[in-house]
């Protein structure tokens, strides 16, 4: 009997686990930064804030940076954070709003290319604001799962014994689907192939060498996906496709 | 006279003509007013044909210069039967150059015949060096017999004070025909028209500058200045035609009167906040048909503007209302007078507001504010407060739906939401859920601990069926229990419970072991089954001379050894047998 206990504490244990904890310096640095953004001292507030990130990160804490940015008028970096937020929390209707605002003051006007959308469907079920939503969701339902699988061993009535066996059969599939989900949410927050522009003027060339053909010239705070980078020159595609080569040091990964 | 009457007459003449069949005798002749002029100055030449309806040519001027013509006359008498008609051409001519100028006869084709009229000369002489008058304007305003003039009530007014302006036409013309008159544009003012009724020539003459004239006033406007600084009103243009009659064209003049000046001042930047414009002598009075009413029941609250001014440019008060008043559009009525006097009368404002609620409600006062043109100061009146008491209405409190006007929020400025405060539940970079060691393991957890329940329970169904086995792992806890009993009774130097109870323990841990039953608890089954496990031969011999021991000692009183060594000695075995036999 001993080992049911020990099993019991295991699953318990590793669910708490996940939540990892925070030391509670990090709560007083976070209201300090919160007290001098509110005092309008946005330089100070941003070097707290940007103390907490070195460790630590949430996309509220990205979100609060890119406010930072934007308010002492560093709109490439505020776009930088506010996509950085975004793909941690894809739904955050705060971070979009000011990522819309901030993106009116960019100077490139790229038409994106009509690529294939999964829609609002996707959008929504995607998780708003937690990026760990399916992982934590996969979690449950493979727990309630094997519940339902025992207590359908252990019941004796016939229906009863029935209906939790089919019960069990809808939790695989829930499992399954929330882990494809969150794997795939996982790929999509460690995927960093898109950067953002943060110099004011930069020619991209035909060729990774310089004085090749200037293809076009991007400006800060315009959003570029790199392809690969060889000998300190990065190939990046715009988002209506076109591809040419730039100076890694020109761009900052989101 | 008029086309239509001309030609009528020689419609007449013609059947008249046709039917009586007596033509006149046919004149035809050529006429000058003078044949001596200088140059500069006019003749007028007139040719005329009578009793015949054919038309004739210009005849040759000779040089003179054609300035007025040809206007053409026709006259038609029937006397006792007899008709006469006549028809002339009039022509006004003139020289630049002194000399002697003939006019070359005029010629008419009638009954086959021409006749022609008399040549006629002209002595031009070298005038005076004034310029030739040249064109239609023989009258100028400056002509002492025709002139107009522009008058103001006032010249120098407030901006918004009314200024009467009177448009006048003096003449010492009997007869003066008006064929058009323009009238200057307004630049800076607002006008408005003075109604005059039918115009015409004053009764009373007017003596100006010696001479004594007919005046006519055609017109006055109000004019309200709507700019500071000097207005100027441009000349006001006439065409006349003077001295027509029925046989004379008459002459048309122009005139162009003078131009009229006026110093508008701008009012006193003091204002009161509501001021809005008004500008004269005005008042303002306030009333509401009733003040204590049912709810959903109307009000009539009537603002009254009244004395002189520029009442016509008044706005629309904005009385303040309670939302839970309906309140419609205002119906204005005008009671404006404009005359010689100014614009005066006034204006009516009567607002129909529904109370949806009841209550007592205070109304903002009224306020109303203008400047007073002859103190030169702004004045503000304020009406009495009024306060309108709502009794609930006949449906109840809840009849009245209030519905204020729903408006857009307005955008005013952009800029970025505020940040998060609070938790920003931090988590350590880089680390996410998915493929952690504690999301493995809290995804393996349930499901070892499924499957160590399934084999537990496996178990545990199996030994459930195994009665032989479970004896057999029973049979070393009774037989120490026994033993434990035995133990008890060795110390309570009890001889015959000592052997009893270690002879049913070694008995009971046997047939447990075995699973025998009672009748199989014999030396032969026993050593039988002790052979089946290697080294079992020895311990059956000594279980069976323990057992022999046992026996002995319970029914007589022999005691091969001490009783502490047998009990030894049947722990020990039990203890090997344990080794020996694995389930």
């Amino acid at each position: 009997m001993n080992r049911f206990v020990l099993s019991f504490v295991l699953i318990v244990a590793s669910f708490s686990l996940v939540r990892a904890d925070v030391p509670v310096e990090m709560d007083s640095l976070t209201a300090q930064a919160t007290r001098t953004y509110a005092a309008g001292e946005y330089e100070q507030a941003l070097a707290l804030f940007d103390s907490v990130n070195t460790r630590y990160s949430s996309p509220s804490l990205l979100y609060n940076i890119g406010n930072c940015y934007f308010k002492l008028n560093d709109i490439p970096h505020a776009i930088l954070f506010y996509e950085r937020a975004l793909r941690l929390a894809p739904g955050d209707a705060d971070v979009k709003a000011n990522l819309e605002l901030a993106r009116q003051s960019v100077v490139d006007r790229v038409n994106e290319l009509p690529a294939f959308n999964l829609g609002s469907t996707w959008g929504k079920i995607r998780g708003g604001n937690d990026p760990d939503q399916w992982a934590r969701r996969s979690l449950w339902a493979c727990l309630l799962l094997f519940l339902a699988l025992t207590t359908a061993v252990v019941v004796r009535l016939r229906i009863l014994k029935r209906a939790l066996f089919a019960l069990s059969g809808l939790l695989f599939f829930a499992t399954l689907l929330s882990v494809s989900f969150a794997a795939y949410r996982n790929s999509e927050v460690k995927d960093d192939s898109e950067a953002i522009v943060m110099t004011a003027k930069v020619d991209v060339r035909s060729e990774p060498r310089t004085n090749t053909t200037v293809l076009f010239v991007l400006h800060k705070g315009t959003k570029v996906i790199v392809l690969k980078t060889e000998n300190q020159w990065s190939e990046v595609q715009l988002a209506n496709g076109s591809v040419g080569w730039m100076p890694p040091s020109t761009i900052e990964r989101i | 006279m008029s086309v239509v009457l001309r030609s009528t007459l020689l419609l007449l003449i013609t059947l008249l003509g046709a039917h009586l069949g007596m033509a006149q005798e046919i004149g035809f002749s050529s006429s000058v007013d003078r044949n001596a002029i200088a140059t500069g100055e006019y003749v007028k030449l007139t040719v005329s044909l009578s009793n015949s309806q054919e038309g004739f040519a210009a005849p040759s001027f000779g040089g003179l210069a054609v300035v007025q013509g040809p206007y053409e006359n026709s006259s038609f008498n029937y006397v006792n039967g007899k008709m006469s008609s006549s028809v002339s051409k009039t022509w006004v001519l003139t020289a630049t150059k002194a000399g002697k100028y003939t006019i070359a006869p005029a010629q008419v084709r009638v009954g086959g015949g021409v006749i022609q009229t008399e040549p006629i000369t002209i002595t031009v002489s070298q005038g005076a060096a004034k310029p030739a008058d040249t064109g239609a304007a023989q009258g100028q305003s400056r002509d002492a017999n025709l002139f107009a003039t522009i008058t103001l009530s006032k010249n120098k007014v407030y901006v918004g004070e009314q200024v009467v302006a009177t448009y006048t036409l003096y003449s010492r013309y009997n007869n003066i025909e008006l064929s058009k008159y323009e009238l200057p544009k307004m630049d800076g003012f607002w006008a408005e028209e003075i109604d005059l009724g039918n115009t015409g020539w004053e009764d009373a003459l007017q003596t100006v500058s010696g001479l004594q004239y007919r005046v006519a006033i055609l017109k006055r406007q109000v004019l309200l200045p709507q700019q500071s600084g000097k207005l100027r009103i441009a000349p006001m243009e006439l065409t006349c035609i003077v001295n027509r009659s029925f046989f004379n064209r008459g002459s048309s003049m122009n005139v162009s009167s003078n131009a009229a000046e006026l110093t508008a001042m701008a009012l006193p930047g003091s204002a009161p906040a509501d001021y809005k414009g008004a500008v004269g002598e005005l008042a303002m009075t306030v009333k509401t048909d009733r003040t204590s009413v049912m709810a959903n029941e109307a009000i009539e609250l009537t603002i009254t503007y009244s004395g002189k001014g520029n009442l016509k440019l008044l706005d629309a008060p904005e009385p303040e209302f309670p939302t839970d008043f309906e309140v419609y559009d205002p119906k204005v009525t005008d009671r404006i007078t404009v005359n010689s006097g100014g614009m005066s009368g006034s204006r009516t404002y009567q607002y129909l507001v529904i109370p949806r609620r009841e209550g007592e409600y205070p109304l903002e006062p009224i306020s109303f504010s203008y400047f007073d043109t002859r103190s030169g100061s702004y004045r503000t009146m304020t009406a009495d407060p009024i306060t309108v008491s709502v009794s609930p209405g006949v449906g109840g409190p809840s009849a009245g739906i209030q519905r204020p006007n729903k408006t857009e929020v307005e955008v005013l400025g952009k800029d970025i939401r505020y940040i998060r405060t609070g938790d920003l539940d931090l988590r350590p970079t880089g680390k996410h859920m998915f493929g952690s060691l504690e999301w493995i393991a809290g995804m393996g957890a349930p499901a070892l601990a499924f499957l160590l329940f399934l084999g537990w329970r496996g178990k545990r169904d199996r030994d459930s069926q195994d009665v032989l086995g479970n004896r057999r792992k029973q049979a070393d806890r009774v037989v120490r229990k026994r033993l434990a009993e035995a133990e008890k009774a060795l110390q309570g130097s009890d001889r015959a419970s000592f052997y009893d109870t270690l002879g049913k323990a070694l008995h009971g841990y046997v047939a447990d072991k075995f699973g025998l039953g009672p009748a199989e608890t014999n030396a032969t089954v026993i050593t039988q089954r002790f052979a089946q496990h290697a080294g079992g031969e020895g311990l059956a011999a000594e279980y069976l001379k323990l057992m022999e021991a046992c026996d002995m000692a319970r029914y007589a009183p022999v005691e091969d050894r001490p009783r502490e060594q047998l009990y030894n000695d049947a722990a020990s075995l039990i203890s090997r047998t344990e080794q020996t036999i694995r389930s």
